[in-house]
Protein backbone atom coordinates (compact mmCIF):
# COMPACT_ATOMS: atom_id res chain seq x y z
CA UNK A 1 0.00 0.00 0.00
CA UNK A 2 1.22 3.31 -0.62
CA UNK A 3 2.57 5.24 2.03
CA UNK A 4 -0.14 9.17 2.48
CA UNK A 5 1.39 11.81 1.97
CA UNK A 6 0.56 14.55 4.98
CA UNK A 7 0.91 17.85 4.94
CA UNK A 8 0.18 21.32 7.30
CA UNK A 9 -2.97 22.94 6.02
CA UNK A 10 -3.72 25.12 9.15
CA UNK A 11 -2.36 27.25 11.86
CA UNK A 12 -3.32 28.48 15.12
CA UNK A 13 -1.17 30.02 17.78
CA UNK A 14 -2.10 31.72 21.00
CA UNK A 15 2.09 32.88 22.30
CA UNK A 16 3.05 34.65 25.09
CA UNK A 17 4.66 37.26 22.38
CA UNK A 18 1.96 37.44 19.47
CA UNK A 19 -2.01 36.35 19.46
CA UNK A 20 -2.70 34.52 15.88
CA UNK A 21 0.38 33.46 13.35
CA UNK A 22 0.53 36.47 11.72
CA UNK A 23 1.66 38.62 15.17
CA UNK A 24 3.45 35.37 16.32
CA UNK A 25 5.67 35.19 13.18
CA UNK A 26 6.44 39.38 13.15
CA UNK A 27 7.69 38.88 16.63
CA UNK A 28 9.68 36.54 16.19
CA UNK A 29 11.40 37.73 13.58
CA UNK A 30 11.82 41.02 15.50
CA UNK A 31 12.99 39.57 18.02
CA UNK A 32 10.15 40.67 20.53
CA UNK A 33 10.11 38.19 23.72
CA UNK A 34 6.68 37.70 25.31
CA UNK A 35 8.65 37.22 28.84
CA UNK A 36 7.48 39.70 31.56
CA UNK A 37 6.53 40.13 35.23
CA UNK A 38 4.07 37.79 36.47
CA UNK A 39 0.86 39.74 36.93
CA UNK A 40 -1.99 36.37 37.35
CA UNK A 41 -0.06 35.75 41.15
CA UNK A 42 1.87 37.26 43.41
CA UNK A 43 5.92 36.20 43.00
CA UNK A 44 6.50 38.36 46.04
CA UNK A 45 8.09 35.01 48.08
CA UNK A 46 9.66 34.00 45.26
CA UNK A 47 13.47 34.99 43.85
CA UNK A 48 12.07 34.49 40.29
CA UNK A 49 9.72 37.47 39.03
CA UNK A 50 9.48 36.77 34.83
CA UNK A 51 6.98 34.25 32.91
CA UNK A 52 6.04 34.12 29.24
CA UNK A 53 2.44 34.65 30.58
CA UNK A 54 -0.27 35.79 27.91
CA UNK A 55 -2.05 39.08 29.75
CA UNK A 56 -3.90 40.38 26.97
CA UNK A 57 -5.85 37.37 25.82
CA UNK A 58 -9.79 37.32 25.63
CA UNK A 59 -11.48 34.09 24.45
CA UNK A 60 -14.39 35.87 24.01
CA UNK A 61 -13.06 37.53 20.47
CA UNK A 62 -11.86 33.95 19.58
CA UNK A 63 -15.19 31.96 21.02
CA UNK A 64 -17.86 34.47 21.71
CA UNK A 65 -19.05 34.38 25.46
CA UNK A 66 -21.72 31.90 25.63
CA UNK A 67 -20.11 28.34 27.23
CA UNK A 68 -16.82 30.32 28.11
CA UNK A 69 -18.71 29.94 31.76
CA UNK A 70 -17.97 26.12 31.11
CA UNK A 71 -13.76 26.62 29.87
CA UNK A 72 -11.21 26.58 32.52
CA UNK A 73 -8.11 28.45 31.14
CA UNK A 74 -6.40 25.64 29.26
CA UNK A 75 -9.26 25.32 27.40
CA UNK A 76 -9.76 28.61 26.60
CA UNK A 77 -6.78 28.53 25.19
CA UNK A 78 -6.86 25.41 23.67
CA UNK A 79 -10.20 26.23 22.31
CA UNK A 80 -9.00 29.58 20.43
CA UNK A 81 -6.04 28.29 18.55
CA UNK A 82 -8.15 25.60 17.36
CA UNK A 83 -10.52 27.98 16.47
CA UNK A 84 -8.19 30.36 15.07
CA UNK A 85 -6.72 27.22 12.85
CA UNK A 86 -9.73 25.57 11.49
CA UNK A 87 -10.34 29.27 10.01
CA UNK A 88 -7.34 29.11 8.71
CA UNK A 89 -6.91 25.83 6.81
CA UNK A 90 -10.79 27.10 5.81
CA UNK A 91 -11.73 23.50 7.05
CA UNK A 92 -15.89 23.37 7.26
CA UNK A 93 -16.52 20.90 9.74
CA UNK A 94 -19.99 19.11 8.92
CA UNK A 95 -21.70 15.95 8.97
CA UNK A 96 -19.96 14.44 6.46
CA UNK A 97 -16.42 14.56 7.29
CA UNK A 98 -16.65 14.87 10.98
CA UNK A 99 -15.82 11.63 11.48
CA UNK A 100 -12.92 11.77 9.44
CA UNK A 101 -11.84 14.43 11.72
CA UNK A 102 -9.34 13.59 14.70
CA UNK A 103 -7.83 15.65 17.91
CA UNK A 104 -4.61 14.99 19.31
CA UNK A 105 -3.43 17.21 22.05
CA UNK A 106 0.25 17.57 24.04
CA UNK A 107 -0.48 18.76 27.53
CA UNK A 108 1.01 17.59 30.81
CA UNK A 109 0.57 20.47 33.96
CA UNK A 110 -2.71 22.01 32.40
CA UNK A 111 -5.01 20.58 35.10
CA UNK A 112 -2.93 21.39 38.21
CA UNK A 113 -4.39 24.00 38.71
CA UNK A 114 -8.03 23.18 38.42
CA UNK A 115 -7.50 20.27 40.26
CA UNK A 116 -5.86 22.72 42.83
CA UNK A 117 -8.66 24.44 43.53
CA UNK A 118 -11.37 21.62 43.73
CA UNK A 119 -9.37 19.63 45.66
CA UNK A 120 -8.98 23.42 47.84
CA UNK A 121 -12.74 23.23 47.65
CA UNK A 122 -13.17 20.16 48.92
CA UNK A 123 -11.25 20.60 52.12
CA UNK A 124 -12.27 24.14 52.69
CA UNK A 125 -15.43 23.57 52.34
CA UNK A 126 -16.43 19.57 52.71
CA UNK A 127 -16.94 17.25 50.45
CA UNK A 128 -20.40 17.28 50.17
CA UNK A 129 -20.43 21.43 48.95
CA UNK A 130 -17.84 21.13 46.72
CA UNK A 131 -18.22 23.14 43.21
CA UNK A 132 -19.31 20.84 40.64
CA UNK A 133 -18.27 22.99 37.85
CA UNK A 134 -14.94 23.10 38.85
CA UNK A 135 -14.75 19.22 38.19
CA UNK A 136 -14.67 18.35 34.42
CA UNK A 137 -11.34 20.87 34.67
CA UNK A 138 -9.34 18.26 37.05
CA UNK A 139 -8.60 15.75 34.56
CA UNK A 140 -5.71 15.87 31.73
CA UNK A 141 -7.92 15.52 28.56
CA UNK A 142 -10.25 18.27 29.81
CA UNK A 143 -8.82 21.00 26.54
CA UNK A 144 -8.61 18.53 23.68
CA UNK A 145 -12.30 17.18 24.97
CA UNK A 146 -13.78 21.03 24.46
CA UNK A 147 -11.72 20.91 21.04
CA UNK A 148 -13.99 18.39 20.30
CA UNK A 149 -16.93 19.56 21.55
CA UNK A 150 -17.17 22.69 20.81
CA UNK A 151 -15.95 22.29 17.06
CA UNK A 152 -18.21 19.30 16.71
CA UNK A 153 -15.36 16.88 16.01
CA UNK A 154 -16.55 13.30 16.09
CA UNK A 155 -13.53 11.72 15.06
CA UNK A 156 -10.55 10.34 17.72
CA UNK A 157 -9.46 12.53 21.03
CA UNK A 158 -6.66 11.61 22.31
CA UNK A 159 -4.53 13.61 25.09
CA UNK A 160 -0.59 12.81 25.07
CA UNK A 161 0.70 13.85 28.20
CA UNK A 162 4.59 12.47 28.60
CA UNK A 163 6.11 16.03 29.27
CA UNK A 164 8.39 18.10 27.21
CA UNK A 165 7.70 16.25 24.05
CA UNK A 166 4.55 15.64 24.62
CA UNK A 167 3.48 18.05 21.37
CA UNK A 168 5.55 16.09 18.95
CA UNK A 169 4.44 12.85 20.16
CA UNK A 170 0.69 13.98 19.94
CA UNK A 171 1.79 14.50 16.21
CA UNK A 172 3.36 11.01 15.52
CA UNK A 173 0.06 9.10 17.45
CA UNK A 174 -1.78 11.67 15.10
CA UNK A 175 0.65 11.21 11.27
CA UNK A 176 0.24 7.25 12.03
CA UNK A 177 -3.62 7.47 12.24
CA UNK A 178 -3.45 9.24 9.16
CA UNK A 179 -1.24 6.56 7.76
CA UNK A 180 -2.91 3.79 8.92
CA UNK A 181 -6.17 5.58 6.70
CA UNK A 182 -7.96 5.70 9.94
CA UNK A 183 -8.84 9.26 9.84
CA UNK A 184 -8.26 12.16 7.22
CA UNK A 185 -7.34 15.11 9.26
CA UNK A 186 -6.32 15.76 13.00
CA UNK A 187 -5.64 19.14 14.42
CA UNK A 188 -2.68 18.70 16.61
CA UNK A 189 -2.03 20.68 19.58
CA UNK A 190 0.26 21.44 22.36
CA UNK A 191 -1.02 23.53 24.81
CA UNK A 192 -0.02 24.68 28.88
CA UNK A 193 -1.38 27.22 31.13
CA UNK A 194 0.78 29.07 34.26
CA UNK A 195 -0.80 28.79 37.54
CA UNK A 196 0.46 29.26 40.80
CA UNK A 197 0.88 25.87 40.81
CA UNK A 198 3.23 24.96 38.74
CA UNK A 199 5.46 28.21 39.02
CA UNK A 200 5.91 26.70 42.28
CA UNK A 201 6.52 23.40 41.64
CA UNK A 202 9.32 24.20 38.58
CA UNK A 203 10.89 27.16 41.05
CA UNK A 204 11.34 24.48 44.15
CA UNK A 205 12.57 22.13 42.03
CA UNK A 206 15.56 24.98 41.08
CA UNK A 207 14.95 24.58 37.48
CA UNK A 208 14.17 28.74 37.07
CA UNK A 209 16.76 31.33 35.87
CA UNK A 210 17.10 33.73 38.83
CA UNK A 211 17.34 31.38 41.25
CA UNK A 212 21.42 31.62 40.82
CA UNK A 213 22.22 33.74 38.56
CA UNK A 214 20.47 36.77 36.10
CA UNK A 215 16.84 35.87 35.83
CA UNK A 216 16.73 35.84 31.61
CA UNK A 217 16.06 32.94 28.73
CA UNK A 218 19.31 32.67 27.13
CA UNK A 219 19.81 29.52 25.60
CA UNK A 220 23.39 28.68 24.44
CA UNK A 221 24.55 31.72 26.31
CA UNK A 222 27.11 31.09 28.77
CA UNK A 223 25.12 32.94 31.24
CA UNK A 224 22.46 30.50 31.36
CA UNK A 225 21.19 29.32 34.48
CA UNK A 226 17.50 27.69 34.05
CA UNK A 227 14.36 27.97 32.67
CA UNK A 228 11.41 30.43 32.48
CA UNK A 229 7.99 29.30 32.59
CA UNK A 230 5.60 30.08 29.60
CA UNK A 231 2.07 29.66 28.34
CA UNK A 232 -0.14 28.96 25.67
CA UNK A 233 -1.37 27.14 22.71
CA UNK A 234 -0.82 26.23 19.29
CA UNK A 235 -2.74 23.97 17.20
CA UNK A 236 -2.00 22.69 13.78
CA UNK A 237 -4.50 20.85 11.31
CA UNK A 238 -2.52 18.18 9.57
CA UNK A 239 -4.14 15.94 6.56
CA UNK A 240 -3.91 13.53 4.25
CA UNK A 241 -2.38 15.04 0.80
CA UNK A 242 -5.54 13.78 -1.08
CA UNK A 243 -7.91 14.80 1.21
CA UNK A 244 -5.92 18.71 1.34
CA UNK A 245 -6.34 18.56 -2.06
CA UNK A 246 -9.50 17.53 -3.02
CA UNK A 247 -11.19 20.20 -1.04
CA UNK A 248 -8.17 22.74 -2.36
CA UNK A 249 -6.76 23.32 0.76
CA UNK A 250 -3.50 25.53 1.02
CA UNK A 251 -0.27 23.40 2.20
CA UNK A 252 2.12 25.52 4.43
CA UNK A 253 4.54 22.15 4.52
CA UNK A 254 5.13 18.36 4.32
CA UNK A 255 4.87 16.75 7.53
CA UNK A 256 8.32 14.34 6.79
CA UNK A 257 10.31 12.19 9.22
CA UNK A 258 9.77 12.10 12.56
CA UNK A 259 11.28 10.33 15.58
CA UNK A 260 10.57 9.45 19.26
CA UNK A 261 12.85 8.07 21.75
CA UNK A 262 12.17 7.45 25.68
CA UNK A 263 15.22 7.64 27.52
CA UNK A 264 14.96 5.81 30.70
CA UNK A 265 17.60 7.58 33.58
CA UNK A 266 17.20 8.93 36.75
CA UNK A 267 14.51 11.26 37.74
CA UNK A 268 14.03 15.11 36.35
CA UNK A 269 18.44 14.23 35.01
CA UNK A 270 19.45 14.34 32.00
CA UNK A 271 21.02 11.56 30.60
CA UNK A 272 24.98 12.59 29.88
CA UNK A 273 25.15 11.19 26.63
CA UNK A 274 22.05 12.29 24.95
CA UNK A 275 21.22 9.52 23.42
CA UNK A 276 17.98 9.72 23.15
CA UNK A 277 17.79 12.97 21.70
CA UNK A 278 20.51 11.85 18.96
CA UNK A 279 18.53 8.67 18.24
CA UNK A 280 15.17 10.21 17.22
CA UNK A 281 17.19 13.25 15.00
CA UNK A 282 18.53 9.72 13.53
CA UNK A 283 14.97 8.43 13.35
CA UNK A 284 13.54 11.46 12.01
CA UNK A 285 16.18 11.50 9.45
CA UNK A 286 15.72 8.45 8.40
CA UNK A 287 12.21 8.29 7.91
CA UNK A 288 12.46 11.52 5.89
CA UNK A 289 13.84 10.30 2.67
CA UNK A 290 16.32 13.18 2.56
CA UNK A 291 20.09 13.62 3.89
CA UNK A 292 21.64 15.85 6.78
CA UNK A 293 22.94 18.38 4.47
CA UNK A 294 19.34 18.90 3.54
CA UNK A 295 18.76 20.84 6.58
CA UNK A 296 18.20 24.33 6.08
CA UNK A 297 18.07 25.25 9.68
CA UNK A 298 17.68 23.06 13.27
CA UNK A 299 14.41 24.70 16.00
CA UNK A 300 16.15 24.15 19.36
CA UNK A 301 14.50 22.61 22.46
CA UNK A 302 17.36 24.60 24.24
CA UNK A 303 15.46 26.12 27.44
CA UNK A 304 18.59 27.91 28.62
CA UNK A 305 19.32 25.45 31.49
CA UNK A 306 22.66 24.64 31.53
CA UNK A 307 22.69 21.12 30.74
CA UNK A 308 19.95 20.70 28.43
CA UNK A 309 21.49 23.38 26.08
CA UNK A 310 24.76 21.68 26.31
CA UNK A 311 23.78 18.18 25.33
CA UNK A 312 21.61 19.17 22.91
CA UNK A 313 24.47 20.85 20.73
CA UNK A 314 26.30 17.72 21.24
CA UNK A 315 23.58 15.49 20.31
CA UNK A 316 23.56 17.93 17.10
CA UNK A 317 27.03 17.34 16.52
CA UNK A 318 26.78 14.08 17.46
CA UNK A 319 24.56 13.24 14.58
CA UNK A 320 25.51 15.83 11.78
CA UNK A 321 29.53 15.70 12.73
CA UNK A 322 31.32 18.61 10.82
CA UNK A 323 28.46 19.54 9.29
CA UNK A 324 26.65 20.78 12.15
CA UNK A 325 28.58 23.95 12.18
CA UNK A 326 27.04 25.13 8.51
CA UNK A 327 23.25 24.50 10.28
CA UNK A 328 21.83 27.63 11.71
CA UNK A 329 20.54 26.48 15.28
CA UNK A 330 18.07 28.86 17.38
CA UNK A 331 15.61 28.72 20.15
CA UNK A 332 12.58 30.71 20.14
CA UNK A 333 11.99 29.84 23.84
CA UNK A 334 14.30 32.69 24.43
CA UNK A 335 11.20 34.61 23.14
CA UNK A 336 8.77 32.61 24.72
CA UNK A 337 10.05 31.06 27.72
CA UNK A 338 9.94 26.90 28.34
CA UNK A 339 6.53 26.27 27.09
CA UNK A 340 6.94 22.63 28.40
CA UNK A 341 4.29 20.33 26.63
CA UNK A 342 3.37 23.17 24.02
CA UNK A 343 6.77 23.70 22.85
CA UNK A 344 7.15 21.44 20.18
CA UNK A 345 4.10 23.02 18.44
CA UNK A 346 5.32 26.36 18.96
CA UNK A 347 8.67 25.29 17.03
CA UNK A 348 6.17 23.81 14.44
CA UNK A 349 4.17 26.95 14.52
CA UNK A 350 7.14 29.02 14.09
CA UNK A 351 8.80 27.39 11.43
CA UNK A 352 5.84 27.04 9.10
CA UNK A 353 6.71 30.80 9.32
CA UNK A 354 9.96 30.23 8.62
CA UNK A 355 9.36 28.49 5.67
CA UNK A 356 6.20 30.86 4.38
CA UNK A 357 7.83 34.58 5.09
CA UNK A 358 11.80 33.25 4.95
CA UNK A 359 13.30 33.97 7.90
CA UNK A 360 15.20 32.09 10.63
CA UNK A 361 14.13 33.51 14.50
CA UNK A 362 16.88 34.52 16.52
CA UNK A 363 18.22 33.54 19.60
CA UNK A 364 17.59 36.80 21.78
CA UNK A 365 19.55 37.97 24.57
CA UNK A 366 22.74 35.84 23.12
CA UNK A 367 25.68 38.38 24.39
CA UNK A 368 27.98 35.24 26.52
CA UNK A 369 29.12 32.90 24.08
CA UNK A 370 30.11 28.96 25.86
CA UNK A 371 32.67 26.66 24.33
CA UNK A 372 30.38 23.75 25.56
CA UNK A 373 28.15 25.58 23.25
CA UNK A 374 29.65 26.91 19.62
CA UNK A 375 27.60 26.09 16.82
CA UNK A 376 25.61 28.98 15.05
CA UNK A 377 22.57 30.52 17.31
CA UNK A 378 21.41 32.88 14.83
CA UNK A 379 22.03 35.60 18.02
CA UNK A 380 20.33 38.37 18.75
CA UNK A 381 18.85 39.11 14.86
CA UNK A 382 16.82 37.01 13.20
CA UNK A 383 18.43 35.97 9.55
CA UNK A 384 16.43 36.32 6.21
CA UNK A 385 16.86 33.47 3.90
CA UNK A 386 14.77 30.40 2.12
CA UNK A 387 14.15 27.46 4.53
CA UNK A 388 12.92 23.70 2.78
CA UNK A 389 13.40 21.52 5.76
CA UNK A 390 13.44 22.52 9.02
CA UNK A 391 14.48 19.84 12.11
CA UNK A 392 12.86 20.36 15.35
CA UNK A 393 14.03 18.85 18.43
CA UNK A 394 12.27 18.04 21.31
CA UNK A 395 13.62 16.91 24.75
CA UNK A 396 14.21 18.03 28.70
CA UNK A 397 15.10 15.98 31.79
CA UNK A 398 11.83 13.73 31.73
CA UNK A 399 13.60 11.21 29.58
CA UNK A 400 11.01 12.24 26.52
CA UNK A 401 12.70 12.43 23.27
CA UNK A 402 11.17 13.71 20.26
CA UNK A 403 12.55 15.10 16.56
CA UNK A 404 10.68 16.46 13.56
CA UNK A 405 11.32 17.21 9.86
CA UNK A 406 9.30 19.76 8.47
CA UNK A 407 9.38 20.03 4.68
CA UNK A 408 8.29 23.13 2.41
CA UNK A 409 5.00 22.10 0.68
CA UNK A 410 5.38 21.19 -2.92
CA UNK B 1 -41.18 34.43 50.00
CA UNK B 2 -39.20 37.63 49.37
CA UNK B 3 -38.92 39.43 46.32
CA UNK B 4 -35.05 39.86 47.26
CA UNK B 5 -34.93 35.79 47.49
CA UNK B 6 -36.37 35.40 43.78
CA UNK B 7 -33.79 37.86 42.45
CA UNK B 8 -30.95 36.28 44.17
CA UNK B 9 -31.88 32.50 42.68
CA UNK B 10 -32.52 34.25 39.15
CA UNK B 11 -29.77 35.69 39.08
CA UNK B 12 -27.74 32.38 40.60
CA UNK B 13 -29.33 30.89 37.65
CA UNK B 14 -28.87 32.87 35.05
CA UNK B 15 -25.26 32.82 35.63
CA UNK B 16 -25.52 29.18 35.67
CA UNK B 17 -26.92 29.12 32.66
CA UNK B 18 -25.35 31.93 30.71
CA UNK B 19 -28.46 33.68 29.63
CA UNK B 20 -30.17 37.05 30.78
CA UNK B 21 -32.24 37.37 34.02
CA UNK B 22 -34.96 39.07 32.60
CA UNK B 23 -35.28 36.00 30.10
CA UNK B 24 -35.24 33.32 32.61
CA UNK B 25 -39.13 33.64 33.24
CA UNK B 26 -40.66 32.56 36.65
CA UNK B 27 -42.06 29.33 34.32
CA UNK B 28 -39.61 28.66 31.72
CA UNK B 29 -38.83 24.59 31.71
CA UNK B 30 -34.91 24.27 31.75
CA UNK B 31 -35.17 21.40 30.11
CA UNK B 32 -37.95 22.06 27.94
CA UNK B 33 -37.67 25.50 27.07
CA UNK B 34 -33.75 26.34 28.07
CA UNK B 35 -32.33 23.62 26.67
CA UNK B 36 -29.82 23.19 29.50
CA UNK B 37 -28.43 19.16 29.70
CA UNK B 38 -28.05 17.01 32.86
CA UNK B 39 -24.75 19.01 34.12
CA UNK B 40 -25.98 22.17 33.89
CA UNK B 41 -29.12 20.89 36.31
CA UNK B 42 -26.23 19.23 38.71
CA UNK B 43 -24.71 22.97 39.00
CA UNK B 44 -27.63 24.21 40.27
CA UNK B 45 -28.70 22.01 42.24
CA UNK B 46 -25.18 22.02 43.55
CA UNK B 47 -24.41 25.56 43.73
CA UNK B 48 -27.84 25.81 45.98
CA UNK B 49 -26.23 23.24 48.19
CA UNK B 50 -23.16 25.17 48.48
CA UNK B 51 -24.56 28.56 49.08
CA UNK B 52 -27.33 27.57 51.30
CA UNK B 53 -25.46 24.50 53.01
CA UNK B 54 -28.36 22.50 52.31
CA UNK B 55 -28.82 18.67 50.72
CA UNK B 56 -31.33 18.38 48.38
CA UNK B 57 -32.55 14.72 48.26
CA UNK B 58 -31.88 13.12 44.49
CA UNK B 59 -35.46 12.25 44.77
CA UNK B 60 -36.47 15.72 44.34
CA UNK B 61 -34.21 17.18 41.85
CA UNK B 62 -35.92 15.61 38.88
CA UNK B 63 -39.66 17.97 40.72
CA UNK B 64 -37.18 21.18 39.96
CA UNK B 65 -37.97 22.30 36.62
CA UNK B 66 -38.41 25.67 36.91
CA UNK B 67 -37.57 28.97 38.54
CA UNK B 68 -40.82 29.17 40.32
CA UNK B 69 -40.18 25.57 41.41
CA UNK B 70 -36.62 26.36 42.43
CA UNK B 71 -37.29 29.31 44.52
CA UNK B 72 -40.92 27.05 46.21
CA UNK B 73 -38.74 24.40 46.83
CA UNK B 74 -35.40 25.91 47.94
CA UNK B 75 -37.40 28.84 50.51
CA UNK B 76 -38.47 26.48 53.04
CA UNK B 77 -35.06 25.01 53.08
CA UNK B 78 -33.03 28.12 53.59
CA UNK B 79 -35.59 29.01 56.68
CA UNK B 80 -34.48 26.14 57.79
CA UNK B 81 -31.10 26.46 58.21
CA UNK B 82 -31.31 30.23 59.34
CA UNK B 83 -29.07 31.71 56.76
Amino acid sequence: MKERRIVVTGLGVIAPNGIGKDAFWHALKEGQSGIKRVKRFDTSQFKSKLAGEIDNFSPAVFLGHKGLRDLERTSRLLCSAAKLAIEDAGLSINHDNTDDIGVCTGTTLSSLWNFAQFDKETIQEGPLFTNVALFPGTVMNAASSQVSIRFNIQGFNTTISNGYSSSIDALKYAIDFIKLRRIKAVLVGGVESLSLVNYSGFYRLGFFAGINGEEVSCPFDKRRNGIILGEGAAVVIIEDEEYARSRNARIYAEVNGIGNCFEAYKMGKYHPGANGLKESIKEALRTSGIGPSDIDYISASANSVREQDRLETMAIKGVFGKYAYNIPVSSIKSMIGETFSAGGLFQISASIGSMYKGFIPPTINYEMTDEDCDLDYVANKSRLTRINNVLINNYGPGGSNAAFILSKGH
Amino acid sequence: MSKNYEEEIRNMVSDILEIPAEKLTPDADFFRDLNIDSLKAIEIVAAFEKKYRIIIPEQDIPKIRNLRQVVEYTAPLKKETHI
